[in-house]
């Protein structure tokens, strides 16, 4: 009988794949592009850091529609990946929340600024851990399914807030892309390509995680099946052995 | 009966039950105080709080005793046996959301109204654009109210929901508290609607998407 669970090679491949074309793409940023003549060589921070944001909106905004779908009409795929969209979302969070600080200590003198687009981005972040936490507390793998996937949608605002805040309030956050875009063909060059392989990096996470977390759930679902039938044949075992004394007990009366 | 009448009921009982164990609004003002206090200790210098501290002690210390309010919102329905009963009544859970954040928003209003002077005699504030603050406070507070009735809901049944709650909470209710204590700190500095106008809209922004989203996310994942 085939394992229909067993990882496809398909996705191993896009796996392998994803990761090179990272490897090729920081290679490129540290070997071809040329080095910022105001920042130096932490302007290379921008390249990683600018695409993990991208991977992180996007994990949210997927995350985010995942849980609606799940809250209309209960899926258990959709509520799989949706957990994965979420958690790896938190991932590239991190790496954000990491990288930007490296950032901004050159280019603003400070490790962190209370502005607007920081703000959110810790915030999402919070949530995000919030929304792990409370499905990790609640009882089973499927403990906690309806409570996260609310959370996550009251997330969704705070996410299209991160996307916004800049333009609506005027921060100092940078905003090269739409302030003009890179000069540079080479800068240009490695920027999208970055910007693709983190992509592509993020989503094979997402397949592989959101795969993981099926197959536990089918686990649990077999060892409640395997539960119910050692229930089940304990109650039979019990009936049993309870009628034979039964009938023992009437066979050794004595006669009245 | 419709859903607001439902919610009527409900919000008419709770306040009889909260009003004849008068257990919990009592403990959440003198709470208050005590927070305010501790925090006015924290920013002493050479005997003076200075009053730029107002909007955070204020902002910070009504957002830690509505958490301990949320913590027991439910548990009056919980501990009599109600809580599966409210939710499965005639109305679905929407009007038990809608009385629970009524519910909530008296209880921090009433806060509001004991700590919000005395902050300001702790710290030596002057009371310039009150209005302004006033309606900052009342946006907020309708806002945690909102975000904080569904958070406790969904966390009801979970356990460590002590712990949970301002784990889920704060983030979400952050942007409320930051432009609060923004709206706040213009105010005292004698600042009017054009300064304020964005943080303001934000508030109300936040709220809107509460109304919309908190009583459609409770019916759905409460159940």
């Amino acid at each position: 009988m085939p394992n229909r669970h067993r990882t496809t090679p398909l996705l191993s491949w896009a796996l392998a794949a994803s990761f090179a074309l990272c490897a090729t793409a920081i290679g490129w940023v540290f070997w071809a592009t040329p080095i910022d003549d105001n920042l130096g060589i932490v302007q290379k921070i921008f390249y990683i850091h600018v695409g993990a944001a991208f991977a992180m909106l996007l994990c949210m905004v997927a995350a985010a529609g995942a849980a609606v779908v799940d809250l209309m009409a209960p899926n258990e795929p959709v509520d799989a990946f949706g957990r994965a969209f979420t958690e790896v979302g938190l991932v590239f969070a991190l790496i954000v929340l990491t990288s930007g600080p490296l950032w901004a200590r050159k280019s603003w003198g400070a490790w962190w600024t209370w502005e607007p687009r920081l703000t959110l981005t810790l915030l999402a972040a919070f949530i995000a851990v919030a929304v792990i936490a409370v499905r990790g507390f609640a009882a089973g793998p499927r403990g906690g399914r309806k409570i996260g996937n609310a959370l996550i949608v009251l997330a969704a605002p705070t996410a299209y807030l991160i996307h916004i805040a800049v333009q609506k309030w005027g921060g100092t956050h940078p905003q090269v892309i739409q302030g003009g875009g890179i000069a540079n063909w080479q800068m240009r060059l490695a920027f999208w390509g970055c910007v693709a392989a983190i992509l592509a990096v993020a989503f094979a996470m997402v397949a592989l995680r959101g795969r993981v977390l099926r197959l536990q759930t089918t686990v649990a679902d077999l060892q409640l099946e395997r539960q119910a039938v050692q229930l089940r044949r304990a109650r039979q075992q019990a009936q049993a052995l309870s009628q034979t004394a039964l009938a023992a007990s009437l066979n050794t009366a004595p006669p009245a | 009966m419709s859903t607001a009448q439902l919610t009527w009921t409900l919000f008419r009982k709770d306040v009889a039950i909260a009003a004849r164990s008068r257990e919990v609004l009592g403990f959440l003002v003198i709470f208050s105080l005590l927070c305010a206090v501790v925090f006015a200790f924290g920013f002493l210098r050479e005997g003076r709080a200075a009053q730029e501290h107002v909007p955070g002690v204020l902002w910070v210390t009504l957002l830690f005793t509505n958490t301990l309010g949320l913590l027991r919102l439910y548990s009056a329905d919980e501990e009599a046996g109600a809580w599966t009963l409210a939710l499965r009544s005639i109305g679905g859970p929407t009007p038990l959301f809608w009385s629970k954040a009524m519910l909530q928003l008296g209880f921090s209003t009433i806060v509001c109204v004991v700590l919000w002077p005395a902050v300001a005699i702790f710290l030596d504030a002057r009371a310039i654009a009150v209005h302004w603050t006033a309606l900052a406070l009342l946006l907020g507070l309708l806002g945690q109210a909102l975000f904080g009735a569904l958070c406790a809901g969904l966390l009801a049944q979970i356990r460590l929901r002590e712990v949970l709650l301002p784990l889920v909470l704060y983030p979400l209710a952050a942007p409320l508290l930051l432009a609060g204590v923004k709206v706040t700190a213009l105010a005292l500095d004698g600042a009017q609607w054009p300064e304020m106008q964005s943080w303001l809209l934000l508030m109300l922004a936040f709220d809107a998407i509460a109304v919309v989203l908190c009583p459609w996310l409770f019916a759905r994942a409460v159940t």
